[in-house]
């Protein structure tokens, strides 16, 4: 019979008793609005906002937020045209309407409501993004989250590819006491996997909580993490009161926070790994130094990138 | 994003020192901007050189039947200047134009001479940078004139790294002398040549 060693028994008991409260280290509003091209109205949280710089907030180095936004019909859909990117990869999650996208690896399609578009830019991707083209002639609000994930260096120069996440595809947690459901696009909540396969750990949830419901949350306390409420309003450790479009950067002096929903609410939650190697970025590059800045400029100027018909 | 002002473009260029330069360019007028926002137009005489520190500048014309045709871009770091204005006082051809939110030092005729006077070394840079852009006219001609639309694309990145990300193509074939299709056309040629 195998005896179990008492040390084993007091580890358990240290790592309960040392598993810390992360606090709140700052709530942002969402700053000035600006277009990209003229189909995203974006606030933009990281790298722009106070203390939400690439190196902070590392792995996730850009956060622009189109707030919820109505666009009326038009023929032509509005969007973003032909643009390169090297060095990352772009997340896109929808809450409302409708976006196309293509590249010039071949990757493309639609995703709406509920839906998450990653696409893995690597060593170099063409894209273009516009409102889906029957979604655009009726109009209607407008809802999305773009994240800019960083790759590690031995990565950065890896092959393009695009994983298309319908919403049937994300796993679902249920929450105790109709608290509502936390669904997991990457890494893992309370033993629930998502689907999107990352270069480094990184947890990317959609917590639906209904009036009152609550969820707890447990990230190593060097994950860098924040919260954006996308709907609704919701209250962080019991205390901190954050309304809609706000974010919460949370501190990294602890492991343990908890939500709760003041009103039916949903909150992106992130928490990332953070990298911890030289950023250079410029325009749609974020490489490791300038020389590699410079490389990519000439890269695709000179066609590596390839070709995408605007 | 790196800053460029006017003060570092003549300490990294002049033998001088920041302060000595610092207390004459503070003394220069700058302007801000907004994008799509006139810096001036035909028939205006304009007395000033402009030195771009952040954003993006066109110098063009507008043909009769109402095309446009860029002879220069100027993102930071570069001069823009209508000889015909500054030096002979003569009405422009030409509109300037602030591609993205543009902060601009005015240069004018005297302050040239301040800063000849104070630093004697600035009149052969300036000389220099006169010739530096007639050879790049003279350059531009020619390609204009003998060049395949290919040699007219690479030469124009190679000296605007980053232009091409910054405007819209029909800018770009407009600057080359070639149409939009045609530099679409060049663009897709290259990717079949070159694609990683």
């Amino acid at each position: 019979m195998q005896r179990r060693p008492i040390w084993g028994i007091f580890v358990m008991y240290l790592n309960i008793t040392v598993m810390k409260t992360r606090t709140v280290e700052l709530v942002a509003r969402p700053r000035e609005p600006h277009f990209v091209g003229d189909g995203f109205r974006v606030h933009n949280f990281i790298p722009s906002g106070y203390r939400l710089d690439m190196e902070r907030m590392d792995p996730f180095i850009l956060m622009d937020y189109n707030s919820k936004y109505h666009f009326p019909p038009a023929d032509k859909p509005r969007g973003v045209g032909v643009h390169p990117h090297r060095g990352f990869e772009t997340v896109t999650i929808a809450y409302k309407g409708k976006v196309a996208h293509h590249d010039s690896s071949g990757g493309g399609g639609v995703i709406g409501e509920g839906d998450v578009q990653w696409m893995t830019a690597a060593r170099g991707i063409l894209h273009k993004e516009y409102h889906e083209e029957q979604w655009s002639k009726k109009g209607g609000d407008f809802q999305m989250v773009q994240l800019w994930v960083n790759l590690p260096k031995k990565d950065k120069m890896s092959a393009p590819k695009y994983q298309d996440i319908r919403n049937d595809r994300i796993s679902r947690y249920e929450l105790a006491e109709n608290g509502g459901v936390i669904e997991v696009i990457a890494g893992e909540y309370k033993g629930t996997k998502g689907v999107a396969s990352t270069f480094t750990l990184i947890h990317m949830f959609n917590a639906k909580l209904n009036t009152g419901g609550k969820a707890a949350f447990n990230f190593p306390g060097h994950y860098n993490t924040a919260l954006l409420v996308i709907e609704g309003s919701i209250k962080v450790n019991g205390e901190e009161e954050v309304p809609t479009d706000n974010l919460v950067l949370m501190a990294n002096d602890g492991e343990n926070f908890e939500i709760e929903a003041a009103e039916k609410s949903v909150v992106l939650v992130l928490s990332g790994n953070p990298i911890g190697e030289p950023i250079a970025a410029h325009g749609p590059f974020v490489m490791n130094t300038k020389e590699e800045l410079k490389q990519a400029f000439l890269d695709f100027n000179s066609g590596k990138f390839g070709f995408l018909e605007d | 994003m790196k800053e460029f002002s006017f003060t570092s473009f003549l300490t990294s260029n002049l033998n001088v020192e920041a302060n000595d330069i610092s207390a004459l360019t503070e003394d220069c007028n700058r302007r801000v901007y907004k994008k799509d926002e006139l810096l001036f137009q035909p028939g205006m005489v304009c007395s000033h050189t402009f030195f771009v520190e952040k954003g993006l500048i066109r110098q063009y014309s507008i043909d009769p039947a109402g095309k446009e045709h860029i002879l220069q871009f100027a993102p930071e770091n570069w001069f823009v200047s209508d000889r015909e204005s500054v030096y002979f006082n003569q009405p422009s051809q030409y509109f300037i134009q602030a591609l993205e939110e543009t902060q601009v030092v005015l240069i004018d005729e005297e302050f040239i001479r301040v800063l000849e006077k104070k630093i004697p070394a600035f009149r052969d840079f300036n000389n220099r940078l006169l010739h530096n852009q007639i050879r790049h006219l003279q350059n531009r001609v020619n390609l204009l004139l003998s060049a395949l639309a290919e040699d007219r694309y690479l030469t124009f990145v190679k000296m605007y790294p980053d232009v091409l990300l910054r405007v819209p193509q029909k800018m770009v074939a407009s600057y080359l002398g070639i149409t939009p299709e045609g530099l679409s056309r060049v663009r897709k040629e290259l990717a079949r040549k070159n694609k990683q």
